[in-house]
């Protein structure tokens, strides 16, 4: 069996640009709020449906279909902290107890989707043009995901380096005490992290869902490589995570391969993830965060 | 259906549950331990005493091998992350249960893959009618159950519990007394994990059948509401919260058809809602933690009493 390396290096950043717009909002909150929300998983899901009404059922379109979703998962993510987590944890909630309560935020999300769309797989229909780059097979929906992923990889960097509210984030997410000192307001910034890194996961949902199929576990089918890329970038960390979204990526891609030529399942690919979480938490719990400046 | 049946039915499921319920007590009430991968021993279990019961090892020893191999896997799956933060516990454990649950849905030659296999009963009289065999099972089912609460309440009112618990409120605390905490940990999560096993054995037996979805990771969330509700680190309160997750459950499934939605979507909806009003409302759960019991104590609350009555 020969193997297309072009197409796999390909396919490889294809998978780390969705799981980098994924586990963004994941990672960010995860630094600020110091406890991993487990219900990042069905605010994914919940961009992916809300885009799916939007271009599918309503036929409006997919450009409006990505605002809306942004918009939608955005609120929710907000609303999660404002409405649970913050007032939870202004009651003296451990990080347990907030864990928890992402989980069974998780729970009513997923099951109002499912009880609202009902559990059958739903597909978009909108059908790309799939062309050959030399020895790669590409289509227009993963060149625009590279597109915009690198584009939200810029722009990210440039907020978070040249905006007061990116300094902010920094501040807060490097030592709070200290940016409440300097007069930042803490809560605002964590409210916009919260909103953005929604939105953001919902722009994965579509992109996911478009690629695949959406159904309510859409959002908990990727929590795995996330949480990777969360934890293997350095929690909190932005560049890390856009370096381990690509490892990762790399890592499923080539491990694919891999397994089909031990003659194992393919369905594998997400014990990679899980592989590489355990082995950076036994060799470097950090990450890679301090090849990086904290961001 | 028989509705006497129905209601013993709903008796085994809640011993089963409430020795999981105990298992995770013991790591998270008492130890401070976030098994967000429960459902991974319990799989163990299940799937070890399926196929041990497959080759015609008598039920008693398929529980106990299933409680070993499940404490063994507990010791790999925890080792690694006990002494990082709490956070990290949670996660890998969970994701080591998703993968389980992987391996047993794609590797067919295990154990059927996706459809499962038939499990034979720990116990079977010939000719006996579906009554008499439900409380069989309610009687094997109570008899672990019983010995997993002893040991339990041994356990924890013990100065061994003592050190469990003193580790959970301040681990440098704790560490700076000589009391390794990673060892302690890891024994706790050993012990939670065989409990979760035997739970798991016991339920295939008496489904008669194992397949991958019965190990979902809800289960493991159905178990965190039994002890949230009930109240962690007190053994009677997972008891409790046993039985009122599993009424609830029994519940909505006969209200099914006057429900306008799907009940397992509802029941969900509404476990997540009342986890978090248990968070919001009574985080210590219904029973509160059980006070310590030791001689010292009770002499010394004995003098405290005696000095007030001769005050007065």
């Amino acid at each position: 069996m020969t193997v297309n390396w072009a197409q796999i290096l390909f396919n490889s950043v294809v998978t780390g640009s969705i799981y980098l717009l994924g586990a963004v909002g994941l990672t960010m909150t995860y630094g600020l709020s110091a406890f991993p929300n487990f219900a990042h998983a069905e605010l994914i899901t919940l961009g992916a449906y809300s885009g799916y009404l939007i271009a599918e059922q309503l036929g409006l379109g997919l450009p409006l279909a990505f605002i809306v979703a942004f918009l939608v998962s955005g609120i929710v993510g907000f609303l999660c902290y404002r409405g649970i987590f913050q007032p939870l944890a202004k009651r003296g909630a451990t990080i347990i107890h907030l864990m928890v309560a992402s989980i069974a935020l998780g729970f009513i999300l997923r099951h109002s989707i499912g009880a609202i769309w009902s559990w059958r797989p739903l597909y978009f229909t909108t059908s790309w043009p799939a062309f050959d780059l030399g020895p790669i097979r590409v289509t227009g929906l993963w060149l625009l995901l590279i597109f915009v992923a690198v584009a939200l990889a810029f722009v990210m960097h440039l907020i978070l380096t040249k905006t007061k509210i990116g300094k902010a984030i920094r501040a807060t997410s490097s030592n709070p005490e200290l940016a409440l000192a300097s007069g930042i307001n803490i809560d605002r910034v964590i409210w916009i992290t919260w909103f953005i890194g929604g939105g953001l996961a919902a722009i994965a949902g579509i992109f996911r869902a478009a690629d695949t199929q959406i159904w309510p576990m859409t959002g908990w089918d990727i929590i795995l490589p996330m949480f990777a890329v969360a934890i293997l970038g350095g929690i909190g960390n932005f560049y890390g995570a856009i370096v381990a979204a690509l490892i990762v990526g790399l890592a499923e891609n080539i491990g694919v391969v891999a397994l089909a030529a031990l003659g194992l399942s393919t369905s594998y690919r997400m014990g990679i993830a899980f592989v590489i979480l355990i082995v950076t938490l036994i060799i470097k719990p950090q990450g890679l965060a301090m090849l990086f400046r904290r961001a | 259906m028989d509705p006497l049946l129905y209601g013993l039915d709903l008796v085994v499921f809640i011993g089963i549950f409430g020795i999981v319920a105990l298992s995770l007590n013991l790591e998270f009430g008492f130890a401070g331990l976030a098994n967000f991968g429960k459902v991974a021993f319990f799989l163990i279990g299940a799937y070890t005493y399926a196929l041990l019961s497959q080759i015609g090892i008598p039920f008693s020893l398929c529980l106990i091998a299933g409680a070993l191999i499940s404490a063994l896997f507990g010791l790999f799956v925890a080792l690694p992350t006990l002494r990082l933060r709490l956070d990290y516990l949670a996660i890998s454990v969970l994701a080591f249960g998703e993968i389980l649950r992987l391996i047993v849905k794609s590797e067919s030659w295990i154990a059927g893959g996706d459809w499962g296999i038939s499990v034979a009963p720990a116990i079977s009289i010939a000719g006996a009618s579906p009554r008499v065999g439900v409380l069989v099972n309610i009687g094997l089912v109570y008899f672990c159950l019983l010995i997993c609460f002893v040991i339990a309440q041994l356990l924890t009112n013990s100065p061994y519990g003592r050190v469990v618990r003193a580790i959970r409120e301040d681990e440098i605390a704790a560490e700076a007394l000589g009391k390794d905490r990673a060892k302690y940990k890891a024994q706790i999560f050993m012990i939670g994990s065989a409990m979760a096993g035997v739970a798991g054995g016991l339920y295939v037996q008496y489904l008669h059948y194992v397949l991958p979805g019965m190990f979902m990771p809800m289960v493991t969330f159905t178990v965190w509401i039994m002890v949230l509700l009930g109240g962690p680190a007190n053994n009677w309160g997972a008891l409790l919260g046993a039985v009122l997750v599993e009424l609830f459950k029994y519940g909505t499934n006969l209200a099914k058809p006057i429900l306008p939605i799907d009940p397992v979507n509802l029941q969900y909806i509404l476990f997540g809602a009342l986890i978090i009003l248990v968070l919001f409302y009574r985080p210590q759960g219904l029973l509160k933690e059980s006070p310590i019991k030791t001689k010292a104590l009770e002499l010394a609350r004995y003098g405290r009493t005696v000095a007030k009555n001769k005050g007065s």
